[in-house]
C-alpha cells in the first residue's frame, strides 16, 4: 500500500486536536455569520423565544416580589386585645403597662374608646350616623406587637396568656389571611413551574423547528459534505451551535423584556409608596438570576437543537 | 484495490442492478467502466463509494467490506476516494476555493496546508485564476474541473467518476480525460463511468462493459476472461506509474 510519504501532510494528532478545537470555533462563527446574514428568521425566532421566556420570567419575578412583601408583613405580626367594655380607660391604660413589661413583647400601642371611634368616624364614611348612636359601643383596645423572633409556638402562648386575663374580652391574632396568602402563593408558585415546563417545551419547539429548517434547506451541503467524508459529528456541529446561539439570543430578550415591563411598572408603584408612606422595592433579576435565565434558555436552544439534529441528519443520506 | 466477487445489486423494487459482477481493480490501475443507459455503472460505483450496500456477494474496498463496515467507519473510508459527479454537487453559497477545500477542513488540516493543497489542486485543473469566484459565474467545464479539483485535494488512493464528460463537448472532454491520466500517472488508482466510447478507445485503457448488470467485457480479468469468451481486445500491458505527486 502507498502509504506514509503520500500522507505526509496529514495532521499530526496535537495538530488534530488544535484543528478540532479550532473546527469548534469556526462552527460558532460560522453560526453566528449565518444568523448575521439571515437576519429576518434570526429576529423572529429569538423573538418569539424571548417573549415566551418573559412569561415564566416576568411571573417569577412578580412572586419574589410578593415573597419579599409577605416577609415584611409576616414581621409585623401583631395581636390586638379588645378590652371589656366597662374597663375604665384609668384600668386599661394600666393594663397595657403591665403586658408591655412581659417577655415576648416588644411593644404596645393604646387605643382609647374615643379614639377609636374618632378613626371610625374618619375612616368608615358614617360619621353622621355615628353621632346619633346613644352611646360609644367601641372598647378600649390594646395593640401587641410581639417580638419579631418569637416563633409562631410562642406568639400562641402569648396570644392565649392574654386570652386568658379577666379585662380582655377578645385577643385577636391577625395571622389568618396571612395563611390565605400563603396559600395562594403556593398555588402561584406551582403556577411558575407549570408555566415554565410549558413555555419550555414552546422554545424547544420552536428551535427545533427553526432547526429542522435549517437543516432542510442544507440538505445539499449535508450531502456533499457526507460524500466526501464529514462524520456525522462534523455535520451536526454548526446546527448545534445555531440552536445555542438562538438559545442564548432569545434568553437575553426575554431578560429584557422583563426588565422593561418593569420599568413601566416602577412608576404606578411609587405611586403607590406615596399613598401608603410605604416604602416598596421592587425587586428585579439579581446577577444570578440573570446568569439562571439566559442559561437555562441557551440549554434549550442547545436541547432543541440537538432533537432536531438527531431526528433528521441521519434521515439525509447521499443517493 | 477494488474487488468485487459475484456482486448483484437488488434495488426495492426487485429489480437487479448488478447481477453476478465481478471485477478487480489494482492499486495504481486505471480502468472505463461503459454500457448502455440503466446498465448498472451508477450503481456500481456508489457500491464503492458506499452509498448503496451489496445485496449478495462480496464487495472490497482497500481489503475492507462494504457491506459490513460499520456506520461510523464509514466516513473515513470515503476519505481514501475522490468521488466525481455527473453533476458535479458544487454548493453555490460559497466560492470556488472554499469548495475545493471542504475535504481537507472536514479532515482537520492545518490553515496553511489547506491552502497549499487547495491552491495545488486548482492549478492543477487550470484554475488557480477563478479560485475566488463563485461557481455560478464559471463555464459547465470549469465547474467541472472545480468538481475534479475537490475531488483530488486531499490526495485519495482511489478516483472515481460518473461521466464526467458528459455534457461536455469533444475537446473539453478530452482535456478532463487528460487530467485522470495525470492523476493515474502519478500512481492514483482510477475508475470512470463514460458513454463516450470514441474517447475511451482513444485512450487505450482497460474497459469494463456491462450490459443489464452483467459484466460482458472485462479487460482487467484477461486470463480468466479468455479462457470463458475468447478476447476482444489486443491485451494491454499495465506499467502504470507508482510515483508520487
Ligand atoms: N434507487 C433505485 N431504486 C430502484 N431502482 C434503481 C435505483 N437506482 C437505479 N435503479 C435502476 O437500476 C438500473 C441501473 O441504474 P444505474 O443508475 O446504475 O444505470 P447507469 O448505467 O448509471 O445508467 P446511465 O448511463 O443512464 O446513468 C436502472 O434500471 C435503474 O432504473
Ligand atoms: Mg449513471
Amino acid at each position: 500500500m502507498r502509504t506514509s510519504n503520500r500522507r505526509r501532510g496529514r495532521p499530526a494528532t496535537s495538530n488534530k486536536l488544535v484543528a478540532y478545537l479550532l473546527h469548534h470555533i469556526q462552527s460558532l462563527v460560522f453560526s453566528l455569520g449565518k444568523i448575521y446574514h439571515s437576519p429576518i428568521t434570526t429576529i423572529m425566532t429569538v423573538a418569539v423565544i424571548g417573549i415566551t421566556l418573559s412569561l415564566p420570567g416576568g411571573f417569577y419575578l412578580f412572586l419574589k416580589n410578593i415573597n419579599a412583601m409577605s416577609g415584611d408583613i409576616r414581621s409585623t405580626t401583631q395581636i390586638t386585645l379588645y378590652l371589656d367594655i366597662k374597663l375604665s380607660e384609668q384600668k386599661a391604660r394600666a393594663l397595657e403597662r403591665a403586658i408591655s413589661k412581659t417577655g415576648n413583647v416588644v411593644s404596645t400601642e393604646f387605643i382609647s374608646r374615643q379614639a377609636s371611634l374618632q378613626a371610625f368616624r374618619e375612616t368608615s364614611g358614617f360619621g353622621r350616623s355615628i353621632d346619633t348612636l346613644s352611646s360609644n359601643p367601641l372598647p378600649h383596645t390594646i395593640i401587641v406587637e410581639p417580638v419579631s423572633s418569637a416563633d409562631t409556638f410562642a406568639v400562641k402562648n402569648l396570644l392565649n396568656a392574654l386570652q386568658a386575663m379577666p379585662e380582655v374580652k377578645i385577643a385577636k391574632l391577625d395571622t389568618e389571611w396571612l395563611e390565605r396568602l400563603y396559600t395562594i402563593l403556593e398555588i402561584a408558585k406551582r403556577s411558575v413551574v407549570i408555566v415554565t415546563i410549558l413555555f419550555s417545551i414552546a422554545v424547544l419547539l420552536v428551535i427545533g423547528n427553526t432547526i429542522r429548517l435549517d437543516i432542510q434547506n442544507r440538505r445539499q451541503e449535508i450531502i456533499v459534505t457526507k460524500l466526501i467524508g464529514a462524520t456525522n459529528a462534523f455535520i451536526r456541529r454548526p446546527f448545534l451551535y445555531g440552536g445555542i446561539w438562538y438559545g442564548l439570543l432569545g434568553g437575553l430578550m426575554s431578560w429584557l423584556i422583563v426588565e422593561i415591563g418593569y420599568l413601566a411598572i416602577a412608576g404606578p408603584l411609587n405611586r403607590l409608596n406615596l399613598l401608603y408612606q410605604a416604602d416598596l422595592m421592587l425587586i428585579t433579576f439579581t446577577f444570578q438570576d440573570f446568569i439562571i435565565l439566559v442559561s437555562s434558555s441557551t440549554l434549550l436552544g442547545l436541547t432543541g437543537s440537538w432533537i432536531a439534529v438527531a431526528r433528521h441528519l441521519n434521515q439525509i443520506e447521499p443517493t | 484495490m477494488i474487488e468485487f466477487q459475484n456482486v448483484t445489486k437488488r434495488y426495492p423494487g426487485g429489480y437487479d442492478a448488478l447481477s453476478n459482477v465481478s471485477l478487480h481493480l489494482a492499486e495504481g490501475e486505471m480502468a472505463f467502466l461503459t454500457g448502455h443507459s440503466g446498465a448498472g455503472k451508477s450503481t456500481l460505483l456508489k457500491i464503492i463509494s458506499l452509498i448503496e450496500k451489496p445485496t449478495r456477494g462480496i464487495a472490497q474496498l482497500d481489503k475492507i467490506n462494504l457491506k459490513t463496515i460499520s456506520r461510523h467507519r464509514v466516513p473515513y473510508l470515503r476519505r481514501k476516494i475522490g468521488i466525481i459527479f455527473q453533476e458535479h454537487h458544487l454548493l453555490f453559497d460559497r466560492t470556488v476555493f472554499d469548495n475545493v477545500a471542504m475535504p481537507l477542513i472536514i479532515q482537520g488540516y492545518r490553515h496553511q496546508e489547506i491552502a497549499k493543497r487547495t491552491r495545488a489542486a486548482l492549478d492543477k485543473v487550470g484554475l488557480l485564476n477563478k479560485e475566488k469566484s463563485m461557481p455560478v459565474t464559471l463555464s459547465g467545464g470549469e465547474q467541472q474541473r472545480v468538481g475534479i479539483a475537490r475531488a483530488v485535494v486531499h490526495k485519495p488512493m482511489l478516483l472515481l467518476a460518473d461521466e464526467p464528460t458528459g455534457n461536455l463537448d469533444p475537446v473539453l472532454s478530452r482535456e478532463i480525460m487528460q487530467i485522470f491520466l495525470d492523476f493515474n500517472q502519478v500512481g492514483v488508482s482510477v475508475l470512470v463511468a463514460s458513454h463516450d466510447l470514441i474517447l475511451i478507445d482513444e485512450l487505450q485503457k482497460p474497459v469494463l462493459t456491462l450490459n443489464q448488470g452483467k459484466m460482458i467485457h472485462n479487460d482487467l480479468n484477461r486470463d480468466q476472461y479468455d479462457q470463458e469468451v475468447g478476447g476482444f481486445r489486443s491485451p494491454q500491458v499495465n506499467e502504470f506509474s507508482t510515483g508520487n505527486w
